[in-house]
């Protein structure tokens, strides 16, 4: 009898559990695994690209329609099977509660069932490797004619096109959503109504608003795709023609409905790191968050502009040039709010005393980094310049430079930053810190040389230049060789880190050194390390904004939240 | 097992958690439909004849009456809210709207029955495309809200407090709401294009 029980309790712990906490580190661990896959499948295409037609180490022959398949799952799975979980279900499902002062999501059952019908959906994906005809390999943006059955099929038989790798790919995202939503009503829900006594909308920490902002920007960009992806499906499985000019159906129409949430999804992305870093900066500089609520504000103010600059990513899908320069306008304009965002964060850093620790590392690696990134998107922006670039690995080096800062060293820097805190266990610092070098190194040996074969006009998905006999490559194929030799490395770095993990996890807890080793002043440090299922011992009541650093002649040099008396910082009044 | 209450100080909740859930709920399904109907819209504007000459009409006059009955359902739920906040507990107003909604359905079934009939299928046309998919999600919108409605019922059996019973009857009467309030849009730019 004692046996069944205990099984019993270790399924409900670790696996069927309803803990936010549990189901944070579910999506990170799902988000970890599946960036493995992504990364792999970034290997084989990246060698291919530098050395064409040849043999791959651990996989053999690419096929060029494997190419095709590979670049497009590759792109799915790192947004939306590594971003997304990691960043706004990972981090969201693990701090929000517990930053805000209570015991679990308002809805702990809706959460769990979330994650476990997001692991289904990675099934789903990876399912598609393997059916007749493998996976869809018109790139992540699915356009027709390439996804819509390439307009032959008026009658098509309707369980073969269900189960292509079309089908699998569409239902696989359509299921990743229903998770995602889940799991975002379930945030905005727990943030509006179970906050602790005290804890007002502007004493919450900067990255509860973000993960919050990013939810509602994801609930209300997703509607109309799911709208498109559904009809996507009655095309392929039906027959239905939507997006089939020929029988009066429209392909611009996909590509408005997709990037209506496309776009907005990279803000999606981006808010939840950056609500890291305004977790991290202040800590390590020993200050108070530079602008709390123009912060907020600014956020607000680039969540409403996302949803207004979808159409730049059609600048030569024959869109009327007016619009054109509509939303060119609107796409640098968004640039001023991010803007604001970075200016705060350096003005944290000004004459802050500053220590580098390896959260602090991969936090101020980010703001170098996706400073190219951001920076590019200003050209690319430009429609003028856009038509040149638009394709060309310009393109590709750009979004690898926001969404690798973003998701990658966002990621990185929160798990240094709260890995003692949920685990009970310190990761290794000299670690860390080859592991930031060598990611930081590397990535930047992966792309920045990109930039230049761009520009020359390299397009994205030519697999193999020497089918072209009036282009001539060589010129390029250095930088291709330099890229495809770090990317290797790159990966390879990442080892690093999972021995970091695995050994770090394999230490006994300790609970005094993990309590709050970072002196830092929000309420996820005030409870026990790891943290009980429902988080705290005596349930906290909020007195002051979470960042109030320097205090004069504290211990800690700080005052947590849940510390009586009046404000120091006077953070309300920012 | 421990036996020290230690409940969460909590900030006063003026809106329960299922209606703000519901209400997110709904943002994003508006949004489903706002996207459907863009689609239908532009793809109408942009076609030479529409409805297109060889296809059959639709079936306008038993439609305005079905559009009636799940207007009543609404009407019906709303009294049945009504009895609910003045602390009487029969069902009969419920299984009322249950009723309505299941007849809603049912000619909705058979009309397009009648319509496949005659020739309208989802790939015969654009149209027809367009037409069983809006009204297809519709309808699948419908028999989601009729399981929210038999939870509903299958809730009132149960001992529960006044106020989480109020609670539930608010947020699954917004979803039936919301169902009965994108009918007539459909209807007017489906049917009276």
């Amino acid at each position: 009898m004692e046996m069944s029980t205990h099984q019993q309790s270790f399924w409900n712990k670790y696996i069927f559990s309803t803990d936010h906490k549990v189901i944070g580190m579910q999506y990170s661990i799902m988000g970890i695994i599946m960036a493995g896959v992504g990364g792999f499948l970034a290997y084989i295409f990246r060698y291919n690209l530098a050395y064409p037609g040849q043999s791959i180490p651990l996989f053999g022959h690419l096929a060029p329609l494997q190419y095709n398949a590979f670049v497009t799952c590759h792109g799915m799975i790192m947004v939306f099977w590594v971003g997304m979980p990691i960043l706004l279900s990972g981090l969201g499902n693990l701090l929000i509660p517990i930053m805000i002062g209570t015991d679990d999501m308002a809805f702990p059952t809706v959460n769990m069932l979330s994650f476990w019908i997001f692991f289904v959906s990675a099934l789903v994906l990876l399912t598609s490797f393997f059916v007749p005809g493998g996976a869809f390999g018109g790139g992540w943006t699915m356009y027709p004619p390439f996804s819509a059955g390439g307009y032959l099929n008026r009658n098509p038989d309707f369980f073969k096109a269900l189960f292509s790798g079309t089908s699998l790919m569409i239902l696989a995202v359509a299921l990743e959503f229903v998770a995602m939503l889940m799991g975002g009503i379930n945030f905005v829900v727990t943030t509006i109504n179970k906050r602790a006594k005290g804890m007002t909308a502007f004493r919450m920490p900067i990255v509860v608003w973000f993960l919050n902002i990013a939810s509602l920007i994801f609930m209300f960009s997703v509607g109309p795709l799911v709208a498109g992806a559904f009809m996507l499906l009655l095309d392929n499985v039906v027959g239905t023609g939507f997006y089939d000019p020929n029988r009066g159906g429209d392909p611009i129409l996909w590509e408005h409905l997709f990037w209506f949430f496309g776009h907005p999804e990279v803000y999606v992305l981006l808010l939840p790191a950056l609500g890291v870093l305004a977790e991290i900066l202040p800590v390590f500089a020993r200050k108070p968050l530079f602008a709390y609520k123009p912060i907020i504000y600014l956020a607000l103010v680039s969540a409403v502009l996302s949803v207004l600059v979808w159409a730049h990513h059609q600048f030569v899908s024959g869109i009327d040039p007016r619009m054109a320069t509509f939303f060119s306008i609107g796409t640098i304009l968004i640039s001023i709010p991010f803007a604001g965002i970075f200016l705060s964060f350096m003005a944290t850093l000004w004459g802050g005393s500053i220590r580098m620790t390896v959260p602090m590392m991969w936090a101020i690696g980010f703001i170098a980094l996706f400073l190219i990134g951001g920076l590019t998107g200003l050209f690319l922006g430009s429609n003028t310049f856009d038509i040149y670039a638009h394709d060309t690995y310009f393109v590709v080096t750009h979004f690898h430079y926001t969404l690798f800062p973003d998701v990658f060293f966002g990621f990185f820097a929160a798990v240094y930053f709260w890995f003692p805190k949920f685990t009970g266990k310190t990761l290794n610092a000299a670690l860390g810190k080859l592991h930031f070098w060598c990611t930081f190194f590397f990535f930047n040996g992966t792309w920045f040389l990109l930039f230049f074969n761009g520009l020359h006009g390299q397009h994205r998905r030519i697999n193999d230049y020497s089918s072209f006999s009036l282009i001539n490559m060589e010129p390029y194929m250095t930088f291709e060789k330099i890229s495809t030799i770090c990317a290797i490395l790159l990966i390879l770095s990442q080892f690093i880190f999972l021995y970091n993990l695995f050994t770090s996890l394999a230490k006994t807890k300790n609970p005094e050194l993990t309590k709050n080793p970072w002196h830092s002043a929000t309420l996820e440090w005030t409870a026990d390390s790891p943290p009980p299922h429902g988080n705290f011992k005596v349930y906290p009541e909020v007195y002051r904004g979470p960042y109030e650093y320097s205090v004069p002649g504290e211990v800690d040099d700080c005052y947590a939240q849940n510390v009586p008396g009046p404000s120091f910082e006077n953070n309300e009044n920012l | 097992m421990e036996t020290a209450i230690n409940i969460p100080l909590r900030e006063k909740k003026v809106v329960s958690d299922g209606v703000i859930g519901m209400i997110f709920v709904l943002a994003t399904e508006a949004m489903f439909f706002s996207g459907l109907i863009s689609a239908f819209v532009i793809n109408r504007a942009g076609a030479m004849v529409w409805p297109p000459a060889d296809q059959p009409r639709l079936p306008i006059e038993v439609t305005a009456v079905n559009t009636l009955v799940l207007l009543a359902s609404a009407v019906t739920l709303f009294l049945f809210g009504r009895q609910v906040k003045n602390n009487r507990k029969s069902n009969t107003l419920l299984i009322t709207t249950i009723i309505l909604g299941l007849t809603f359905l049912t000619v909705q079934g058979t009309e397009w029955v009648k319509l496949i009939g005659y020739g309208l299928t989802a790939h015969s046309s654009l149209f027809g495309a367009f037409f069983y998919t809006l009204i297809g999600v519709h309808g699948l919108h419908v028999i989601a809200g009729l399981l929210v409605l038999f939870y509903l019922a299958a809730s009132l059996t149960k001992t529960i407090s006044l106020e989480a019973l109020r609670n539930k009857v608010a947020a699954c009467s917004m979803y039936w709401y919301f169902v009965v309030a994108v009918w007539p849009v459909l209807y007017i730019l489906v049917y009276l294009q």
